[in-house]
């Protein structure tokens, strides 16, 4: 009997959409291997089992062991370039999603892998940076600054020694596009990184991986190995120190002065900039802590240009969003798309509607931090700038969608405890107000809240705002009084 | 505690002892011992700190500090629900719910102590199929509460 062989996505929300039980199931049948690939991330279709044809790859959606038959038959498959899902995609970043296997570095090279990389050996440092200061390219971890200008203050600075910290915490509920990226091409983010080693000088780096990621931290491991294996990993001739370390679930560790604090083994408490840890990082010494996005995103502006990337998105935002999208739609999935489309065409071209039995109530754009849109506010252009003017942020790139049985005084209670739980506690504004917040949001929940409460609210947010040392205070605020803003009478009327 | 325990509770420490001239992280000390015994005991603090060099108050401030080091051993079967805004937008506190009656049905029975810790967890990052529930390192996706004695039944 001939073996067929076909592909099926090895990504921790695959695994969890049903793809580990069909593997089982499958491993004992002669007539079909199955390769294990990363995830094209439209998990609405997993298991999603693929296989090669004379016209491109086919795919058969939300396959089940008994499904058998079919696959091996060649029939009912859907061509992959056909899925609308992918199709209205720019997929640079994640153009190898779906298609290799994670830890084969040399399908990573054949694909185009390490090209990035070359580039930047033949390029003097400076000229690296200044590749990127051409590519505009912002940081992808929620504060967009422009990546070059922290490089070219590291790059300056003369230390004998000077670190590249990968931000892996994707603290944001609602985001995964950094896990999926270290589960499903972990070359590129190590890639990236050893880039940023070159242009600043750095000949030591960590990627500080959250601790709800642990097959994440496994296939960077192992990733990381391969590398050293196939010596990937010098510096100029020097040999390059690369290693996963694990957090330990504090959210606030994402801020780049508390990541390192925890790197060195504190507690993670944000510190004051400047300095900035571009000048004075980990041990004091120059360090460029960026997120994974963001380094994964270096290898291609090296490889095409820096004037490629910029060619792509708007005025204020180069380059393409790594979308997430989840919540209470039928296609949740990774998205990556120029920057410019509206949330209101992401919607529509994606989401695929409302999953069975839920209304459209509201979208949260941004984690924890972010704010809420109702269905009037949705003609907003995905960009840095729209969302600035808006008083909301990108941050991430998570949007998640609320139907209509969301109880909204639940859902900004919601967000003050989670404040209050994960405030490192340096300023009294978000250690103390976040407590208050959420206690007024109790009363309210419990039919004792007054007209005062609101204004009470109101008054501490501004306050929250206008006087913490970091986002997590300035920004909780957000969600809360969007939330008000657009949902008045669920606040109104719990009153006593 | 037997005698065995108390050698390989002193390895793993011995290998978090800090090298000359790195300094010492105790994070990852902690972290070192909750992999190997579920938990981090509190009366282990001053002897993390004398291998460390660091003093007491240091260990136990890091301790206290992040939600995923615990001071309470778990029970046999630690399961996590994610409370995300993705999970919470897909009504993931039924299934919270589901889990805690669950338990509380088997509360009575001698034979079901020590059994379940259930916790909160933040965003595992599987909100596209979400809600999410670990248990222990096993994820499960699109959790319905009406699943959760069939996930539940087959943990003793
Ligand atoms: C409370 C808080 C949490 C954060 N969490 C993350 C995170 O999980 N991942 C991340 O990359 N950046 C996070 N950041 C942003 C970092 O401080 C920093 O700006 C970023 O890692 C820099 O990388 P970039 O330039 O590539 O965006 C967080 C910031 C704050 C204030
Ligand atoms: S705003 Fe909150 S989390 Fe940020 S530094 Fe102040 S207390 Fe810490
Ligand atoms: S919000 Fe639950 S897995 Fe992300």
């Amino acid at each position: 009997m001939k073996t067929i062989r076909c592909y099926l996505a090895d990504d921790t929300s695959s695994r969890a959409a049903g793809a580990e039980r069909l593997a089982d199931t499958w491993s004992e049948r002669q007539e079909i291997q199955l390769i294990r690939t990363s995830s094209r991330g439209a998990f609405f279709l997993e298991p999603m089992v693929e296989r090669e044809t004379p016209n491109g790859r086919e795919a058969w959606f939300n396959v089940a062991p008994n499904d058998l038959p079919r696959v091996v038959a060649g029939v009912g498959g859907t061509p992959v370039a056909g899925i609308p899902f992918l199709q209205q995609q720019t997929r640079f970043t994640f153009a190898n999603f779906g298609i290799t296997e994670p830890l084969a570095l040399d399908e990573y090279h054949t694909r185009g892998g390490l090209k990035g990389l070359a580039a930047a050996r033949s390029l003097s440092p400076e000229a690296i940076v200044e590749e990127l200061r051409i590519s505009r390219l912002r940081g992808r971890g929620g504060a967009a600054f422009p990546v070059w200008k922290k490089w070219q203050v590291a790059q300056q600075i003369r230390s004998e020694q000077k670190y590249v910290v990968a931000n892996a915490d994707e603290g944001d509920a609602g985001t995964y596009c950094d896990r999926m990226i270290m589960e499903g091409d972990p070359f590129r983010l190590i890639e990236g990184m050893m880039i940023c080693a070159r242009a600043i000088g750095a000949t030591r780096g960590y990627i500080y991986c959250r601790y709800e990621y642990p097959a994440a931290a496994r296939a960077m491991r192992f990733a990381i190995q391969k590398a050293r294996e196939a010596d990937l990993l010098d510096c100029d001739d020097d040999p390059f120190d690369l290693e996963v370390v694990s957090g330990a679930g504090s959210y606030v560790c994402g801020e780049e002065t508390a990541l390192l604090e925890s790197l060195e083994g504190r507690r993670g408490v944000v510190l004051a900039k400047p300095p900035y840890p571009s000048e004075s990082g980990l041990h004091g010494k120059p360090t460029i802590v960026s997120n994974v996005l963001t380094f994964a995103t270096i290898p291609n502006i090296l490889a095409n240009g820096g004037a490629w990337h910029a060619s792509l998105g708007t005025e204020g935002s180069r380059g393409t969003m790594a979308v997430q999208l989840g919540g209470r739609v039928k296609q949740p999935g990774l998205i990556e798309i120029p920057f410019g489309l509206t949330l209101q065409d992401v919607l529509d071209r994606f989401g695929g509607g409302m999953a069975a039995g839920s209304r459209f109530k509201a979208v949260q754009v941004g984690g924890p931090l972010g704010s809420l849109f109702p269905e009037s506010q949705l003609d907003i252009p995905i960009c840095y700038d729209a969302f600035a003017e808006a008083g909301a942020i990108l941050g991430h790139g998570g949007i998640v969608v609320y139907d209509h049985e969301t109880d909204m005084v639940e859902l900004a209670r919601h967000f003050m405890a989670f404040t209050a739980d994960e405030s490192c506690g340096k300023c009294t504004p978000c250690r103390i107000g976040s407590v208050r917040g959420r206690e007024i949001l109790e009363r309210i929940q419990r039919g004792q809240g007054t007209a005062e409460d609101l204004f009470l609210l109101s008054d501490l947010g501004e306050t929250m705002k206008a006087t913490s040392l970091c986002a997590l205070g300035g920004r909780a605020p957000y969600p809360v009084l969007t939330a008000i803003e657009h949902f008045p009478g669920e606040f109104v009327r719990r009153q006593g | 505690m037997t005698i065995r325990y108390k050698d390989r509770f002193a390895e793993i420490l011995e290998t978090c002892r800090p090298a000359w001239p790195d300094n010492p992280n105790i994070l990852k000390a902690l972290l070192a011992v909750q992999s190997a015994r579920g938990y981090v005991p509190t009366n282990a603090i001053p002897q993390i700190a004398q291998v460390l060099g660091v003093t007491d108050a240091q260990v136990a401030g890091v301790l206290s500090y992040y939600s995923d080091l615990r001071t309470q051993p778990p029970g046999r079967h630690l399961i996590r629900v994610c409370m995300g805004e993705s999970c919470m937008a897909n009504h993931g506190a039924r299934v919270f719910r589901a889990i805690q009656d669950y338990i509380r049905m088997t509360a009575g029975d001698p034979t079901q102590a020590e059994r379940f810790t259930v916790e909160q967890m933040s965003c595992a990052g599987n909100c596209a199929v979400s809600p999410t529930i670990m248990i222990g390192e096993d994820l499960h996706g699109g959790v319905d509460p009406s699943d959760v004695p069939l996930l539940l039944e087959p943990l003793s």
